[in-house]
C-alpha cells in the first residue's frame, strides 16, 4: 500500500495506536510524524506534584468521617420512617382521646349508630333531636364514632391546651422524647460539622451533605414540634421551634457556598447557642426518658 | 499483574458488598494516588484533585452494588473521577471562575522550572496554556488521558461513555486545535 497516512493515523502512530509498514519505508510520511512529534512533544505540562507518602492515610481520615454519615442516613433511612410514623401515630391517637375528652355528650345517634345490637337505627330523625342538622346528617349517613366526633361545629369545641400526663400516656409520651432525642441529636451533628467547616478566600465549599441532612430534617423538625407541642413539652417545642429556620436556610442554601456564605450561617448557629441548646434539651429529654422508663405502669 | 489486581479488586468489592466496611479502606488505599494523578491532569491544582478523589470515591461507595465484577475497578473508578473532575470544571464556568481556571492551568503549566521549560520560553508556555484553555472538556481529558497518562482509546472511550471512533476523533480534534496554536512557535520544526 503506497497511500500516504492521513493526518489521523499519523496521530494514531505517533501514540503507538497503530502500525503501518508503509510508514517504515516511506521518507515523505516518517517527515510529517517527526513534524506532529515536534509539536506533541513540546506538549509537557509539569509533573503531577506527589501528594506525600502519607495522601492514602489521609484520604481515608477526610473520606471516613463523610461515610459514616453515609452510613447513618442509610440505616436511619427507615428508622426515620418508622419514627415519623410512631409520630403519626400518637398525634392520631392523642387526638382521638382529646376529641373524646372534650367533644360534648355527643348526640345519641352516635350510640345508636355504633351499637353492634341496632346497626340501623329505625328512625335516625327521631333520636337526634337535640342535635345540630349537619351532626345529625353525617352521623346517619356515615356510622363511624370518629367522623361524627370530627364533625362538631368549632364553637363547641374548647380551644387546643396540652395534654396533661396521665399514666395510659406515659409509653407515647417515651416514644416521643426517645425520637426526638434522635432528631435533637442529629441536628446537633449537622450543626457540629458544618461550624466546623473552616472558611477560606479560595472556591466554594462543598456543603451538600449537610443540606441534604438539613431537607431531611426540617421534615421531621415540624411533626416533632406539633407533636411537642400537644403532648406539653415546651422546652422541646420552644427549642425546634428555634431550629426550624436554621434547618430552613441551610437546607435551601446551594450545594456550594462561598467562603462568606458559610460565615454567616456559622456566626447564626453560635449567635443563637444552638449546639449547647440540643445538647442541654437533648440531656433532659435523655433523663426524661430514662425515668419514664423506671416508672412502674398504673 | 493487570488480572491479579483486578481480582483482588473485585474480591474487595464483594467483601464490602457482603457488609465487610473495611475492605473499602483498601480499596481506598489501592487507588487514591493514581485517582489523584489522573484529576490533578484535568483539574490543574491539589485542592481540587483532592476533592475530585473524595467524591469519587464516595460517588463510587454510593453505586458500588451497581459495579459489574466483570469490569475492571480502575476504569470504572477512573471513569467516575474524570466524570468528577468534569463536574467541577463545569460547575466552575457556570459560576463564572474562569480566572481560577487560567490561574490553575498556567500554574500547571508553567510551575516547574525544568530545563525544558526554560528552554520552551515564557510565550510558548501561554500558547499551550491558550490551546489547553481551548479545547472542550472532553477534549481536555481525552487528550491527557492519551497524551500524559498513556491511557489507550479504547479504555478512553470507556471513560467517557464515547465509542472507539468518537474517541479517536475527540482526540484528534484536540490534537488539531493544540498543533494550529502552537504552529507560530513551532515554525521552524515543522
Amino acid at each position: 500500500m503506497n497511500q500516504h497516512l492521513s493526518q489521523e493515523e499519523l496521530i494514531l502512530a505517533y501514540y503507538g495506536e497503530t502500525t503501518s509498514t508503509h510508514l517504515e519505508t516511506c521518507e515523505s510520511c516518517q517527515a510529517e510524524l517527526g513534524r506532529l512529534a515536534a509539536v506533541l512533544d513540546r506538549v509537557t505540562l509539569v509533573d503531577v506534584p506527589e501528594p506525600g507518602d502519607d495522601y492514602e492515610a489521609r484520604v481515608w481520615n477526610r473520606l471516613e468521617w463523610r461515610l459514616r454519615g453515609e452510613k447513618k442516613r442509610e440505616r436511619n433511612g427507615w428508622m426515620k420512617w418508622a419514627a415519623i410514623a410512631a409520630v403519626i401515630v400518637i398525634a392520631f391517637a392523642g387526638g382521638l382521646l382529646w376529641n373524646r375528652r372534650t367533644t360534648p355528650e355527643t348526640p345519641h345517634v352516635i350510640a345508636t349508630n355504633t351499637a353492634p345490637s341496632n346497626p340501623m337505627p329505625s328512625n335516625p330523625g327521631a333520636t337526634n333531636t337535640d342535635s345540630e342538622p349537619s351532626t345529625a346528617a353525617t352521623a346517619s349517613s356515615n356510622p363511624d364514632v370518629i367522623q361524627v366526633a370530627a364533625h362538631v361545629p368549632p364553637q363547641q369545641q374548647t380551644p387546643r391546651q396540652p395534654q396533661t400526663a396521665r399514666p395510659q400516656d406515659a409509653p407515647r409520651d417515651r416514644i416521643l422524647l426517645l425520637v426526638v432525642g434522635e432528631h435533637m441529636d442529629q441536628s446537633e451533628r449537622m450543626l457540629v460539622e458544618l461550624t466546623n467547616l473552616t472558611p477560606s478566600e479560595n472556591d466554594g465549599f462543598d456543603i451538600k451533605t449537610e443540606r441534604a441532612k438539613a431537607e431531611e430534617l426540617l421534615a421531621s423538625n415540624r411533626l416533632y414540634r406539633r407533636t411537642a407541642l400537644d403532648r406539653g413539652e415546651e422546652n422541646v417545642a420552644t427549642l425546634l421551634n428555634e431550629l426550624e429556620p436554621m434547618l430552613m436556610q441551610i437546607a435551601h442554601a446551594p450545594d456550594e457556598m462561598t467562603a462568606d456564605e458559610l460565615r454567616t450561617i456559622q456566626k447564626r448557629v453560635e449567635t443563637k447557642g444552638l449546639v449547647f441548646k440540643l445538647r442541654v434539651v437533648r440531656a433532659d429529654v435523655s433523663r426524661k426518658t430514662v425515668k419514664q422508663a423506671n416508672e412502674p405502669t398504673t | 499483574m493487570e488480572t491479579a489486581a483486578h481480582n483482588q479488586d473485585t474480591e474487595l468489592v464483594s467483601r464490602i458488598l457482603g457488609g465487610e466496611d473495611d475492605a473499602f479502606r483498601l480499596l481506598v488505599e489501592r487507588h487514591s494516588r493514581s485517582l489523584y494523578r489522573a484529576a490533578y491532569r484535568i483539574v490543574g491544582n491539589a485542592a481540587d484533585a483532592d476533592d475530585v478523589v473524595q467524591e469519587t470515591f464516595l460517588r463510587a461507595y454510593r453505586s458500588l452494588s451497581r459495579f459489574d465484577a466483570r469490569a475492571s475497578f480502575t476504569t470504572w473508578v477512573h471513569r467516575i473521577a474524570i466524570n468528577c473532575s468534569l463536574d467541577l470544571i463545569d460547575s466552575r464556568k457556570r459560576r463564572g471562575h474562569h480566572a481560577s481556571e487560567e490561574d490553575d492551568l498556567a500554574a500547571l503549566v508553567s510551575s516547574a522550572a525544568t530545563p525544558d521549560r526554560v528552554a520552551l520560553g515564557a510565550e510558548m508556555q501561554r500558547a499551550i496554556d491558550s490551546a489547553m484553555r481551548e479545547l472542550s472538556g472532553n477534549e481536555r481529558t481525552a487528550f491527557v488521558l492519551r497524551h500524559f497518562e498513556g491511557m489507550p482509546l479504547e479504555e478512553i472511550g470507556e471513560i467517557l461513555g464515547t465509542r472507539l471512533n468518537a474517541t479517536k476523533n475527540t482526540v484528534f480534534r484536540a490534537v488539531k486545535k493544540l498543533r494550529e496554536q502552537l504552529q507560530p512557535f513551532t515554525g521552524s520544526l515543522v
